[in-house]
């Protein structure tokens, strides 16, 4: 429709377009600008060209932190994205299961870092439950310092984001099988089919666009996962489990070195946006499957 | 689809490993230090809930609790009535530019907070907005305007066309349009925005770390990661801090169970 002054269009999208230009596409502009800079925050930032991103990528600490980065989103593929289809399927098949769905969901709305204080009690050598339980069950040589430990910290961190969000991921794929129609599930049922054979005959088949984004979802979430890795081992031990983002917000916010950290934060965008476009290029446009 | 007590008692007990560690939570603040230290799978000795007051007044959370009250209730706030204009005027109105406009609010979707946040940074630093709520009121609502106006769009080009045509026959204008049909129309939409506005801005924990150092103006993410540092060895009372905040947001999830992940989930799918 033309408007009904030339006006009006303007005066509506004004407010939205100026806060998201002050606060993030400004930024994102001189962001990328001064990855090109040498600055410390206070002095002049001068021009060194792509020096930064030289360095990024001889930087053992940034590099290994994409591999950590790429071990938690494989396990967290895993524990959030395959346990919440699972899960999914299971709170499917019943009547009366909002008590299971309501429960499996509840860490996905508290702060992650509430939950992130809760676990490494939890963990905790002395005062957790974990090690105390393992120890009554005589499984001794099971207990471990689990974030404190090069072995066990990155794959305690990547648990506790599956314990997190595999509520999340059953959420999605649940509403998923919602939207079947019912008459397909009921005629296989007819037919005598069980109920996992329905889970993997025409459940997840169904859903095939909701698992892509899924899929996508755990990788560009879990490539900038800051909260949960901040509170429980801030990149320790020995920068086992440092992140790009940890390794970034230190950069930045205890080295001072603002411009080495913006090449990190350009190189991180691209990734992400890069995976993103990727994506696009690949994902299903298939109409037999349900729409979410 | 018969009643199936295996099923049940199975899935009852993988609800356990969701209810043992916040239970495990709340009764650990009951008991006292020593009793924690000593057998942390024992039971509380003595109801006392006087460990709850004594949490809240030591550790200022009531203080964190009404900035993120604040800093929530402004940012949805703009969040709903900047967003719903915006979608009203891309999806209903034709303007020049507005393809242009709509794909730079796009780009809001996908990148990474970490693309902006250094120079959001120094910014705010020379604004001199550093360690002021508008420090977090003013990104997080930019945050979460694209999806709102993504959102948004999408309803509301759901709705029919001749509503909107007929109350142009009618004589008002499109602001009339915007205040008198699409608001009360669009009502389902701005409760799925709100709730993933109001969860996203209660829970943001990076920028409240980088730009918030007065403890009068923490928000509950980062003033409780201060109580737990002060407070390290005095467990029950830590115990107590995450009970008071864990509690009340359960309470009302439970209420809005599905409000709550409808709204979480949507938002991400989108």
């Amino acid at each position: 429709m033309k408007p009904t002054a030339r006006w009006i269009p303007y005066f509506l999208v004004a407010p939205a377009f100026a806060i998201f230009s002050i606060a993030v596409l400004g930024p994102i502009i001189a962001t990328f600008g001064l990855s090109l800079t040498d600055w410390n925050g206070f002095n002049t930032p001068s021009f060194v060209g792509f020096e930064n991103f030289i360095r990024a990528f001889h930087d053992k600490i940034y590099m290994n932190s994409y591999w950590h980065a790429g071990v938690y989103i494989a396990a967290t593929l895993i524990l959030e994205v395959v346990v919440g289809l699972f899960l999914a399927g299971l709170v499917s098949s019943k009547k009366s299961t909002t008590f299971y769905r309501v429960a499996f969901f509840t860490p996905v709305m508290l702060p992650l870092v509430v939950i992130s204080v809760l676990w490494t009690f939890l963990l905790n050598p002395d005062l957790g439950i974990l090690n105390r339980i393992l120890g009554q069950l005589g499984l001794e040589s099971w207990q471990h310092i689990w974030l404190g430990d090069q072995s066990t910290a990155l794959l305690s961190i990547s648990i506790i984001s599956g314990w997190i969000f595999a509520g999340f991921y059953m959420a999605i794929f649940y509403a998923g099988f919602q939207r079947i129609p019912s008459t397909i599930i009921e005629s296989a049922r007819l037919d005598g089919a069980s109920e996992w054979q329905l889970l993997r005959g025409i459940k997840i088949p169904m859903v095939k666009n909701l698992t892509e984004v899924a899929i996508l979802l755990c990788f560009t979430g879990g490539i900038q996962v800051f909260d949960l890795v901040y509170v429980l081992t801030n990149g320790g031990p020995y920068d086992t489990t440092q992140v790009p983002t940890t390794y970034l917000v230190r950069v930045v916010f205890r080295d001072q070195q603002m411009g080495y950290g913006s090449a990190l934060a350009v190189i991180l965008t691209l990734v992400v946006v890069g995976v993103g476009l990727i994506y696009n290029k690949v994902r299903t446009k298939d109409d037999v499957v349900v729409e979410y | 689809m018969r009643r199936n007590p295996v099923f049940h008692i199975a899935m009852s007990m993988y609800s356990l490993i969701y209810f043992v560690p916040l239970l495990w939570m709340a009764l650990s603040a009951l008991k006292s230090n020593e009793e924690i230290a000593k057998d942390p799978l024992s039971l509380p000795t003595s109801w006392d809930f006087g460990v709850f007051p004594e949490a809240f007044n030591a550790g200022g959370l009531g203080k964190y609790a009404i900035n993120s009250a604040i800093v929530t209730g402004t940012c949805t706030t703009a969040v709903l009535l900047f967003g719903s204009m915006a979608a009203f005027a891309f999806s209903r109105l034709q303007f020049k530019f507005s393809k242009q406009l709509m794909a730079l609010i796009t780009l809001g979707l996908i990148l990474p907070l970490q693309s902006y946040f250094i120079a959001q940074n120094a910014l705010f630093d020379s604004l001199g907005i550093k360690d002021t709520r508008m420090a977090l009121i003013l990104p997080y609502t930019a945050m979460g305007l694209p999806l709102a106006i993504w959102l948004f769009r999408a309803y509301i080009q759901n709705l029919p066309k001749e509503i909107f045509e007929a109350a142009r026959v009618d004589g008002a204008s499109d602001l009339k349009v915007y205040q008198t049909i699409l608001i009360p129309m669009l009502k389902p939409g701005i409760a799925t925005v709100a709730v993933f506005t109001v969860l996203s801005a209660w829970n943001e924990f990076l920028l409240a770390l980088v730009y918030i150092q007065n403890d009068d103006l923490k928000t509950i993410p980062t003033g409780l990661l201060t109580f737990s540092t002060r407070y390290s060895t005095n467990y029950h009372l830590l115990f107590a801090a995450l009970t008071i905040v864990t509690v009340p947001m359960i309470i009302v999830y439970i209420i809005f169970n599905r409000k709550v992940i409808e709204g979480l989930t949507e938002g991400a799918v989108k």
